[in-house]
């Protein structure tokens, strides 16, 4: 009896001081961490958080709650400068568009993890099976095209800095209505007029090069009370739109695509300081397929007068049933199918963006890559890093990126691309795969915003027909010029 | 003496603690507005004075390079930067027309609320009514309203065009439009300012110049316009000052557009400041803006001056 509680208190000693080691090990390694990210407010993100609080569990043991300060579209970029350069030091993850990259990662607000991707084999798998595209865009830091990095022919390629992951890459599909493109008199009138189908399915819309979009823009063109489809038009109606607006980037993206196309390009951060702006950026070839960016306007509604043609006007316009077909982001697609939104949810369909038609027939899809990588800030303690990264790896998971998927989302991920479930797990799928192969991306340097809105400015002024496509990229150029040789990026 | 003052301060503290001396009525006045002068400087004063000192270093907030003094260069370049004067243009050509138009319906109205009538207490709340809302509110209601697809105004004007009517295409077309949308939300203002001004005015003067046989017109500019031009003049003075920052109403109706047509000297600092990040030169620009504004609201406090001389 005596020894009973001698026992006890000796046991009971151990075991407390068990448990004491326990919590302060439990201490050190188990941590509440929160992880507050900056990004845009709209159903990527939104499903991002959502599967989050769902499904994440931390490999270390940590508490960790992902806070994401959702922040409206036309704010996004002021929101998160000012936050960055205030200093405050809020946001230790950010979904950042990728030509934000320069800004702020010369401002030393985006941590470079080249060495931690490297040192990691789930990140470095990771970088590997991305689409190149989107480790050019998304990642890289002084710019490196995708051609650079594939003649590298390694991972990581010398020289180079990697900062991003993607949280939903993007590209340019075509999104049009099948009861008009699918309809048997509409086929046939469309036929006897150009002697060309009218496409209706997705093999169909893989032959369409701008002549055709051209030619639906004119042939879809109803006034009210026309013969439409099945039935009449309700109001007028218009055959084509794609972006034609002043804001952000909003006509860059598809002006880009047809210089692109055409054989042109833009100012080439890879080339700096040699590169010139003047005599690239207003060159022949780049003005002739500006014009033809033009020309097609008038087609479209009216809207498009106004220079205030957005990607949701666009969006808008093809839910509100007053266009045949649009060219827009897959990221828009998913409001397009839900009959709470869209008077056109159960008529509509998806098929790659049209292109340029070489000599060879073969069509030039060359487009803008749309959609944000996501980063990390440099203020990050190494706990916090880990755990960060340990998001990374959750959400450029197979699993995690397939029910994203299957959400409205994409994935870059090659191996997820390659999945024979893929395809249908949303309709505009097979044409994002096929148009992720042929995006490009604009520059990525701190002077881009300047070099965006004057580029915007000016193509207003052409989109409302103030001034010409020439001198409209005549004033770009020149202004790139000046720009580009008072920040040493052209000598 | 000063020994004497001394255990004088100390006998007081003691006998009431640290908080009677605070809470004494000569220190009671000072320590009640300190927060709010603390508040001022913090959030008014200090940032005015930085910024002002920016203006003169070379300075990008999206950069972490060392500031480097530059002087008066970037007051040189703004002055210099033809851009900056043809945002003034534009600005001016926004200012005058609507406050111009802001003048007219607002007098009207005012004339017309004057007298009584029915129901007019019920329309006089509902003119009042868009002053009450909000810039971007309003910015919004006024992009639908103009948005050529499905907006009111075009399908009104559809019924009688043969084309699709759209306002914002053209750069007159944008202005027009967002002189609208301002004078909308602000005639109401100018009404108020007005009618206090029309009810002011002694009833017996109206009835001696009707004794007089006096004309519509001369008992306007004998009677009625005396009393209200010192109103209406504040009026003016105080609509150009705030039109004269108008940028809600701009940035959302047209973004600037078509191409810089509308882009006001208030959306131009804008996106020097947050959007290109040339933190020095839109700091020197901004002093420019608000030497402007100091001398308009000089002439506005004049007015003010004067009105008070009036009544007295």
């Amino acid at each position: 009896m005596m020894l009973r509680p001698r026992t006890t208190a000796w046991s009971q000693a151990l075991l407390s001081g068990a448990f004491l080691l326990g919590l302060s090990a439990g201490g050190a390694y188990a941590a509440d961490i929160t992880i507050t990210m900056a990004a845009p407010d709209w159903p990527p993100t939104r499903f991002m958080k959502e599967e989050f609080d769902k499904s994440y569990k931390s490999p270390d043991g940590h508490t960790t709650k992902l806070d994401m300060d959702f922040i409206p579209w036309p704010s996004f970029y002021e929101r998160v400068a000012a936050s960055l350069t205030s200093g405050e030091q809020k946001y230790q993850m950010i979904v950042t568009d990728s030509q934000w990259l320069g800004s702020f990662v010369e401002g030393g607000y985006y941590m470079d993890l080249t060495e931690l991707m490297k040192a990691d084999p789930e990140l470095t798998a990771i970088m590997k099976d991305l689409h190149p595209v989107l480790v050019s865009a998304y990642s890289t830091y002084p710019h490196k095209t995708r051609q650079q990095l594939e003649e590298a022919g390694e991972w990581p390629a010398a020289d180079t800095h990697y900062y991003g992951f993607p949280q939903f890459p993007d590209t340019y599909v075509t999104y049009y209505r099948k009861d008009l493109f699918c309809h048997e008199g509409e086929a046939k009138a469309f036929q006897e007029k150009y002697s060309r189908k009218l496409p209706c399915s997705y093999e169909d819309w893989q032959d369409v090069d701008w002549t055709d979009w051209k030619n639906i823009g004119e042939f879809f063109q109803r006034a009210k009370g026309a013969p439409l489809g099945d039935g009449t038009a309700d109001d007028d109606f218009y055959g084509i739109a794609y972006q034609a607006g002043k804001g952000y980037d909003f006509s860059t993206m598809a002006v880009n695509a047809f210089i692109w196309q055409y054989g042109g390009g833009i100012w080439d951060e890879t080339q700096a300081p040699t590169g010139q702006a003047e005599g690239v950026v207003n060159s022949d070839i780049a003005v002739k397929a500006f014009d033809h960016y033009l020309s097609m306007l008038p087609l479209m509604p009216p809207v498009a007068k106004t220079g205030q043609m957005d990607i949701f006007v666009v969006q808008d316009l093809f839910m509100q049933g007053k266009v045949a077909a649009i060219i827009d982001w897959v990221g828009l697609g998913e409001p397009v199918l839900d009959p709470k939104t869209s008077t056109v949810s159960d008529k509509s369909a998806f098929g790659p963006a049209p292109g340029l038609r070489k000599e060879d027939g073969k069509i030039d899809r060359t487009g803008n890559i749309g959609g944000q990588p996501f980063v990390l800030t440099t203020w990050n303690s190494d706990e916090v890093v880990k755990e960060a990264l340990n998001v990374v790896k959750w959400w450029l998971n197979p699993e995690t990126q397939k029910k994203f998927v299957a959400n409205g989302g994409q994935s870059g991920l090659r191996s997820v691309m390659a999945d024979p479930e893929y395809d249908g797990l949303r309709p505009w799928n097979r044409a994002h795969k096929e148009m992720l192969d042929w995006q490009r991306d604009v520059w990525h340097i701190p002077e881009f915003f300047e070099l965006l809105t004057q580029q915007q400015e000016e193509f207003d002024k052409a989109i409302t027909g103030q001034i010409s496509g020439k001198e409209a990229l005549d004033a770009v150029a020149k202004f790139q010029q000046q720009t580009l040789e008072d920040a040493g990026k052209i000598e | 003496m000063a020994v004497v003052s001394a255990q004088q301060v100390t006998g007081e503290r003691s006998a009431g603690g640290f908080w009677a001396w605070l809470m004494a009525p000569e220190r009671r006045g000072p320590l009640l507005v300190t927060p709010a002068l603390l508040v001022l400087f913090v959030m008014n004063i200090f940032p005015l004075l930085w910024s002002f000192g920016l203006s003169f270093f070379n300075y990008r907030a999206n950069r972490q390079t060392v500031p480097t003094f530059e002087g008066l260069q970037f007051y040189q370049r703004v002055l210099t930067d033809e851009n900056v004067w043809e945002r003034f243009q534009t600005t001016a050509i926004i200012v005058g027309s609507s406050v111009l138009v802001q003048l007219i319906v607002g007098f009207l109205l005012a004339l017309m609320f004057a007298r009584s009538f029915p129901l007019r207490r019920i329309l006089l709340m509902l003119v009042l009514t868009p002053m009450m809302l909000s810039f971007v509110s309003v910015g919004v209601f006024f992009k639908l309203y103009y948005e050529p697809t499905f907006g009111l105004v075009s399908w009104a004007l559809n019924h009688f065009m043969d084309e699709r009517f759209v306002l914002l295409a053209t750069p007159a077309g944008a202005i027009a439009g967002i002189v609208f949308a301002d004078a909308w939300m602000w005639s109401p203002f100018v009404m108020l300012l007005v009618l206090a001004g029309l009810v002011s005015v002694p009833k017996y003067l109206y009835e001696a110049a009707e004794i007089d046989r006096a004309s519509w017109w001369r008992r306007f500019s004998t009677i009625t316009f005396p009393y209200i031009k010192s109103l209406l003049l504040l009026a003016v003075l105080f609509r150009t000052i705030e039109t004269f920052k108008l940028f809600d109403i701009v940035y959302i109706i047209t973004e600037g557009g078509p191409g810089s047509a509308t882009e006001t000297i208030a959306v131009y600092v804008y996106r020097q400041a947050f959007q290109f990040f040339r933190t020095s030169q839109s700091a020197a620009l901004a002093y420019i803006i608000l030497f402007v504004v100091i001398v308009l609201t000089n002439l506005y406090l004049y007015a003010v001056q004067r009105r008070e001389q009036e009544v007295t």
